[in-house]
């Protein structure tokens, strides 16, 4: 029998923390709780864990900072931020320092439990044996899905787990719809009728890295009603 | 960008800049006006030459100087009514946002707990658990929402105690009472110190607000197994109810800004602390309208803080201030 997963929880209201942990538990989660920021980093150094679940308004350290901290040495680990922050530059805050997924606080049990689990699996799906190591390339730019390496606008940098999955997948359909459905079953791991504005703040990540001009796109670009297309002509660039 | 752009539309910058626009302009005027003047003496003095008796050279040139400073000074002013304007917008969105932050997690509370009894299979103890914190999330909730309820009342000074007799010992046990389990959730040790115990002529619904919000802070505050003194002691005509904490305390700066509406203090420690920002404001007006006064101690930072209610023990005859 494989050995339990084991997440970091970061919260520090009691009430929500105990709650969690209890559900957590109960699905068969190896669960520890960190109850500020500071503390997240410390277990999170101590190594073991295979996703955080991280609150945002935090004592000593706020959850953007312990993300960003995070993002500094490993960009695959995965991270949910769960946040009463609900306005979309929060979300997009979020999304740049390096949140995975962003659940907004009140939420539903079943519908975080499906995202842990969706997370828990793409987690596993970076950890199988490389299958790609060519380096995917348009342009000037590059993206090595292995290392999450990329070359975008302003040089080279590391793209996070879900945007070298996100961009993996736009590259595995080159100059095909790929639908907003599809991307959210396969590189968030929960079904179409969730929340969607995720892939909206990935897609304009992602433009903002590979993109001369994000407002005007012409690789990654929109289908009205359809989905997203990453467009491969003939190299201007 | 947006955060240049941001900058850039600062009213400062703003501001600035209208001004500079408005010397350009007055200095463009002077210039203007000097250097044809006489072209226009000259003209007007061919179609109306009675109008050359006196010489209006200055006078015209001294009433558009004279123009350009009285709009000047409505610029200047519309400049101070946009600043004021501006802050109490930040406020009112620092509010908005703390207070749906603040609803929003015993909410939250709520409905995972409500789920968790809906989805997953719970023992009776653990049932009888998750209702008691669902009920201590209401009365955050309601706690909250009374809060926000008395500071939109147009006029809070204006507002009349409902005065009755209130025996302060009962009184006080009764709060703790009602407070047990968050101390215990805390491991915080409540003590209560009755030096005296007279009867106040009090709003009890209102004196009950202002002890649960003292109380709430001093929790909130206090680090994990710290104790918290509510000490009462009679001094001639007023009754003083002390709440001591020994929790993360307050610097001098701050002793005097936090019963202001919405402020809150800005420190490391405390940011992912739950809070409006009214709580101490609507005291403060709640001690005022029984004619007592609430202050608050500190010895500086991590050293706790004692914030002191003294209430006249006659309202009717005293005044605090």
């Amino acid at each position: 029998m494989a050995p339990a997963k084991k997440i970091l929880l970061v919260e520090d209201e009691r009430h929500i923390s105990k709650g969690l942990m209890f559900n957590l538990e109960r699905e068969g989660y190896d669960m520890a709780l960190a109850e500020n920021g500071e503390s997240a980093l410390d277990y999170f150094s101590q190594g073991g864990f295979d996703m955080m679940i991280l609150d945002l308004m935090l004592p000593k350290l706020s959850g953007l900072e312990v993300a960003r901290k995070i993002r500094e040495t490993n960009i695959r680990f995965p991270i949910l931020m769960l946040t009463a922050k609900t306005t979309d530059e929060d979300r997009i805050l979020g999304f740049e320092l390096g949140a995975d997924d962003y659940l907004t606080k009140p939420f539903h049990l079943p519908e975080l439990l499906l995202r842990v689990k969706g997370m828990l699996r793409r987690g596993d799906w970076y950890k199988e044996p490389v299958r790609n190591k060519e380096i995917f390339r348009f342009g000037k730019m590059w993206i090595n899905f292995d290392t999450g390496k990329a070359r975008g606008n302003s040089g080279e940098f590391h793209l996070t787990a879900k945007e070298t999955l996100v961009m993996n997948l736009l590259a595995s359909k080159k100059n095909e719809v790929v639908s907003r459905e599809e991307l959210l079953e396969k590189v968030w791991g929960y079904t179409s009728d969730t929340e969607t504005r995720t892939i909206d703040n990935f897609i304009a990540r992602l433009r903002k890295y590979f993109e001369k001009n994000p407002k005007k796109p012409v690789r990654i670009v929109t289908v009205r009603e359809k989905g997203y297309q990453l467009v491969l002509g003939p190299d201007k660039s | 960008m947006s955060r240049l752009r941001r900058l850039l539309f600062h009213p400062v910058f703003i501001f600035v800049g209208i001004q500079i626009a408005w010397i350009i302009l007055m200095a463009v005027w002077i210039n203007w006006y000097i250097k044809n003047s006489l072209r226009f003496k000259e003209f007007a003095q061919k179609i109306k030459p009675e109008l050359f008796t006196t010489d209006f050279n200055w006078v015209i040139l001294l009433e558009g100087c004279v123009l350009m400073l009285i709009i000047l000074a409505g610029v200047c002013l519309i400049f101070v009514y946009w600043t004021k304007q501006a802050r109490l917008n930040q406020l009112q969105s620092a509010f908005v946002s703390s207070v749906s932050h603040e609803l929003k997690s015993p909410l939250a509370s709520i409905q995972l707990y409500l789920e968790t009894l809906q989805y997953q299979k719970v023992s009776p103890e653990e049932t009888r658990e998750f209702i008691e914190i669902m009920l201590t999330d209401t009365e955050r909730l309601a706690g909250l929402i009374e809060n926000i309820l008395e500071a939109g009342k147009s006029d809070v000074k204006s507002m009349q105690p409902q005065l009755a007799p209130l025996e302060i010992e009962q009184f006080l046990k009764e709060l703790l009472q009602a407070y047990e389990r968050q101390f215990k959730e805390r491991g915080c040790e409540a003590r209560l110190d009755i030096q005296d115990s007279p009867t106040l002529h009090a709003d009890k619904r209102a004196i009950r607000m202002v002890f649960s919000n003292l109380l709430s802070n001093a929790l909130r505050y206090t680090p994990e197994g710290g104790p918290i003194t509510i000490r009462v002691t009679a001094q001639k005509k007023f009754c003083v109810i002390e709440f001591i904490d020994s929790g993360v305390g307050l610097v001098k700066k701050d002793l005097k800004k936090i019963f202001r509406k919405f402020y809150r203090v800005q420190d490391k420690e405390t940011q992912g602390v739950e809070g409006a920002g009214l709580g101490l404001f609507i005291s403060r007006e709640i001690v005022k309208n029984h004619k007592g006064k609430i202050e608050v101690y500190s010895q500086g930072k991590g050293k706790g803080s004692t914030f002191a209610v003294s209430l006249p023990l006659d309202p009717d005859k005293e005044n605090a201030s």
